[in-house]
């Protein structure tokens, strides 16, 4: 994990663009013409039908197909029925999304960061069968995850039926590798000097655990909490396998059942208060991470950490 | 086969359960409570294997058809007349959005209590819970076709009618003593519906209800491709082929029967590549779907609750089948043998059939009729609460007869035939 | 300076939860898979024992793969649609990983920025998207119309294997994205250098150095998106929802919830599972094999 732009231009994104874009008139043989332009295409692609459909959540009429006209209010709050503040169906929804992140946060960081440095440090027999447990929930399709945790909730663990406490525990077992990954990539640039520095300097290994190593973590335990808070919030299958019915609704499956039928576009409306709330988290932690690791920064990292934050490394 | 020896094997077969269940390290009363779970404790008892005959579904017991009626063995007595409500929380086990708040909210306000609502994906749901005792609920929703797995399991409690006079003052007399529960020794009904076609009529050029076969539509829908639409039940979507073929046994079990049903199914790919889901109480009004097969209540909250801005509710149509040509059925209340209020179920029973509230139930909410005497196509059609080219959304008691074609209970054989070809329909292959 | 014992004492939690919560289950769909049904409610009965396992159904599923039969249309289907979906992902996904990695200077963050605001938004708000654009009224018809392209445009979700392959398309690249760029970025800009120093034109160094160093980048994005293609199921659900578009996870997905047969669903999982693992094998010894010849 690392900062996200500590080389941008300060000085304005667009004057970046804009720049390309002069050069790109004055030059036309540059090499890259073909290649630029597929990949701002590429972005337009991906990104403008999200923006088209969080403008929907803004249209007067019932449609999430023509555009009726601008309505600031109706879907979010204004229309006395099928507002997701006046439909208890989305607003359960909203808070069952946000309760599963937030547990699943809470129980997967600490038992992640532990397993992170257990694997990171534990030498001997059970260490790499124990990394290699840790990887498969990270390539295993989810519905084969739902599938099994829908069976031994069934058969197994009798005691805990599909439910909320169900929907966490899944969502859990997934999230664990992702912080693994996070923690210890953050583990290995440390190295072990800071806390070889302190025992020479006669701190006990709690000491050294909780006064050098912990902190010099908390960047990355940061950062692989709002990790799991975003891959939670998202997680459609999991919580669809898992769940009790109507009670047990998160905003994905919400928007899944009305996509299939026929949305109104308060779903779009619930489906991009998700979008703001994902975004604020990452806003967020973004922010802090830069607070804690201010001073360690070296120039050029931050590419290799933006493209971690979405894949995984098999190795 | 003989009445003990069909015993015997169904022992057998428990015995072996319970041993491979110990087997594998559960202790006796984990084996014994997992096979009560699975229904198949039922199969040990006398009372049961007694009222076998002919072709049994779950539990031996008699497989419940329109000519064919079931009076269903007793579970225990009913409670006692004349007792006070319970106090405290009442709880509701139902589909989600398949009860008006309102009638809830009533309810709880007339005996002072509190009523939550615990809600079921679908009917296996609904019956795995009760028979697990996963959940902790007062009164259930159930459909017919069930009625002889639960009542084997002995998931429910008879009732006592004394609490519920409104079962004969304001229901159909067809249903005071239906076929799969003569008697109502367990059940009170609460909707009832027909399944027929719903399309757009301004989209489809067809008249529908004057076809010479109109269940055909969907095989010479080539026009309509991508906007048509198949209910993703197995019942319903086999169902559907063998009344295109004009075959009105809907419980059969015969493999050549199913077996062209679903070389018909298979058809309809080729033809109109129809969607295999339930949308069509919104995508008809939405434009998304024109010609979709259809329960009654479907059309109604088209018009209700879905219809675009400035689109005519004539857009709307729905075509049923002539009486005892297309599937009529019903669904029930009951309560589960669990249930701590029982008392309040009763009365619960007696609100739900209180002409106002039914009434309020189907016309604010679920847009599926309740089999309530004062509910006519008439009434609604003059009082404006359905437009008149609906009316075929509103059934009739004479629909009810011996000769309606209703799709009940199957041997576990059927079944698994049924699904299997359903499977088989929807992977396409 | 620690204590030996500390650092296995720590991953004990997370190795037992996986342990309880990840293999143990797999255990349980295995048990169900090769396991009977109780005659009245047919439920699966599991057999915990191997020595018990009940093979008949497995063989009776099994045969059903066989070229002509079900579950083979339906995987012929399944690997069709990935195929086109993982190549032509990779036909888009390249050039922009090679442009972002080899040539965006300035616009580089804002473009990684980018590449990774995609993993913030919902996937199933984003497929919620393009239903909207593609619906019959939707803008991608009304353009069509408007422009004269076509009067009478499809109803684009209305069952067809293209809108199926483009939803999976656009469901996933992001994902195969970020490893290109991770690869592209790791190969030492000197190697290109010393391929331009001793004559190669731009073409032949594109050719014999960035592409074949960043194989292991592109192996890993395809089995990173190829995976979880294999276990879809709500993707062709919500733009076509007809039978003709049905992969395997829809065969899994209706066997625990349409007409209930767990069990058969369960040996379909395990099918799949077996199939993904062999994959992901190849990939593990092609990845282990690459790491060899470098050295």
């Amino acid at each position: 994990m690392n900062t996200i732009v500590d080389t941008a231009p300060r000085r304005g994104l667009f004057a970046g663009i804009l720049h390309r874009l002069i050069g790109l008139v004055r030059n036309p043989h540059g090499k890259p013409r073909a290649l630029m332009t597929i990949t701002w295409l590429y972005m337009i692609w991906t990104i403008v039908p999200v923006v088209v459909a969080i403008a929907f959540s803004f249209n007067a009429g019932r449609s999430i197909s023509v555009w009726q006209g601008f309505d600031a209010t109706r879907w979010y709050w204004g229309d006395p029925v099928h507002s997701v503040l006046h439909d208890p169906g989305l607003q359960a929804a909203l808070w069952q999304s946000l309760k599963l992140a937030g547990l699943d946060m809470l129980i997967a960081t600490p038992i992640g960061v532990l397993l992170a440095l257990g694997l990171a440090r534990w030498r001997g027999y059970g260490k790499r069968p124990a990394n290699f447990l840790m990887l498969f929930p990270l390539i295993t399709p989810e519905i084969v995850m739902g599938v099994s945790l829908y069976l031994v909730f069934q058969y197994v663990y009798v005691f805990i039926d599909p439910s909320t406490t169900a929907q966490v525990i899944g969502q859990v077992t997934f999230s664990i590798s992702y912080v693994v990954i996070v923690v210890r990539g953050r583990l290995m640039s440390i190295g072990a000097q800071y806390e070889e520095a302190a025992a020479d300097l006669g701190a006990s290994s709690w000491d050294s655990l909780r006064l050098v190593l912990f902190p010099l973590m908390l960047p990355a335990i940061l950062a692989s909490m709002m990790i799991v808070f975003a891959i939670s919030i998202d997680n459609f299958v999991i919580a669809q396998w898992l769940s009790c019915g109507a009670g047990c609704d998160t905003v994905p499956i919400k928007v899944y059942s009305a996509t299939r039928s026929a949305p109104l576009p308060s779903i779009n409306a619930v489906a991009a208060i998700m979008v703001y709330l994902t975004l604020g988290a990452v806003l967020l932690a973004f922010v802090l991470y830069r607070f804690l690791t201010r001073g360690e920064r070296v120039k050029g990292q931050a590419e290799g950490g933006l493209t971690q934050m979405g894949s995984v490394d098999f190795n | 086969m003989s009445e003990e020896n069909n015993n015997d094997g169904q022992n057998k077969t428990l015995d072996g359960v319970v041993d491979r269940l110990q087997k594998h390290g559960m202790s006796r009363r984990q084996a014994l409570k997992a096979i009560v779970a699975s229904g198949l404790g039922v199969t040990v008892s006398p009372l049961v294997s007694r009222v076998a005959w002919g072709a049994t579904g779950p539990g031996g017991l008699p497989l419940a058809r329109p000519g064919n009626p079931v009076t269903l063995p007793m579970n225990g007595n009913p409670i006692a007349d004349g007792l006070k409500p319970e106090s405290g929380t009442f709880t509701v086990f139902n589909y989600a959005d398949y009860l008006y708040k309102s009638i809830l909210d009533d309810f709880g306000a007339k005996y002072d209590v509190d009523v939550q609502l615990t809600t079921f994906a679908n009917m296996d749901q609904c019956v795995t819970k009760l028979a697990n005792n996963d959940v902790e609920v007062d009164v259930t929703e159930i459909t017919p076709d069930r009625l002889t797995q639960v009542t084997a399991g002995k998931l429910l409690q008879p009732i006592n009618h004394s609490y519920i006079p409104n079962l004969e003052k304001n229901v159909w007399p067809e249903l005071h003593s239906p076929f799969y529960d003569r008697g109502s020794r367990y059940t009170v009904p609460y909707a009832i519906y027909t399944t027929g076609i719903g399309y757009r009529g301004d989209k489809i050029s067809e008249d529908i209800p004057n076809m010479d076969n109109p269940w055909s539509i969907f095989w010479n829908a080539q026009e309509y491709a991508g906007y048509t639409g198949i209910l993703n039940t197995p019942r319903e979507s086999i169902g559907l082929a063998m009344l295109y073929r004009g075959k009105t046994n809907l419980n059969t079990e015969n493999p050549d029967d199913i077996d062209q049903a679903l070389e018909d199914l298979k058809a309809l790919v080729e033809i109109c590549n129809p969607q295999v889901n339930m949308t069509q109480y919104q995508t008809l009004a939405q434009g998304k779907s024109w010609l979709h097969q259809s329960w009654s209540g479907d059309p109604l909250m088209n018009v209700w609750w879905y219809l675009p801005e400035g689109q005519s509710a004539e857009s709307i149509q729905y075509w049923k089948a002539p009486r005892g040509m297309g599937p009529i059925q019903n669904d029930c209340w009951a309560v589960p043998q669990m249930s701590q209020k029982p008392v309040l179920a009763h009365l619960w029973m007696n609100h739900i059939l209180e002409s106002k509230n039914a009434m309020s139930n189907f016309v604010n909410f679920t847009g599926y009729q309740p089999p309530i005497n004062s509910i006519t196509p008439q009434q609604l059609i003059d009082d404006g609460t359905i437009p008149k080219h609906l009316s075929t959304c509103i059934s009739e008691p004479e629909d009810l007869g011996p000769d309606s074609l209703q799709y009940m209970t199957l041997t576990s054989e059927g079944q698994r035939m049924w699904q299997d070809a359903y499977a088989r329909f929807v992977s396409g292959a | 300076m620690y204590p030996r014992w500390l650092w296995k004492a720590l991953a004990l939690p997370g190795v037992l939860w996986l342990v309880l919560l990840f293999v143990l289950p797999f255990y349980a769909v295995i048990a169900v898979a090769f396991g009977t049904v109780d005659p009245i409610f047919q439920n699966p009965v599991p057999i915990w024992n191997p020595f018990n396992w009940n093979f008949d159904n497995t063989l009776k599923i099994l045969a059903q793969f066989l070229p002509g039969e079900r579950y083979w249309t339906v995987f012929v289907r399944t690997t069709t649609y990935i195929a086109f979906a993982v190549s032509i992902s990779l036909l888009i996904a390249y050039p922009v990983a090679y442009y972002i990695s080899r040539h965006a200077r300035r616009t580089k963050v804002l473009l990684l920025v980018l590449l990774v605001l995609p993993f913030w938004v919902s996937y199933l708000m984003r497929m919620l998207a393009w239903v909207g654009l593609l619906a019959p009224d939707g803008l991608i018809n009304s353009f069509l119309i408007w422009s004269g392209i076509d009067d009478t445009p499809p109803n684009w979700l209305g069952g067809h294997d293209g809108t199926v392959i483009y939803a999976l398309i656009y469901g996933y690249i992001p994902y195969m994205v970020l490893p290109l760029v991770a690869a592209l970025d790791r190969i030492d800009n000197s190697l290109i250098e010393a391929a331009r120093d001793l004559g190669m034109t731009a073409r032949q160094t594109f050719f014999r150095v960035t592409l074949p160093l960043s194989k292991m980048g592109i192996l890993g994005g395809c089995v990173i998106i190829t995976l979880p293609m294999f276990g879809d199921y709500y993707t062709p659900n919500l733009v076509s929802s007809s039978p003709s578009t049905s992969m395997l996870g829809n065969q899994i997905y209706l066997y625990f919830h349409g007409g209930p047969q767990p069990d058969v669903g369960a040996t379909l999982t395990v099918v799949l599972a077996i199939f993904l693992s062999i994959l992901m094998a190849y990939y593990l010894y092609s990845v282990a094999k690459a790491q060899k010849d470098l050295q």
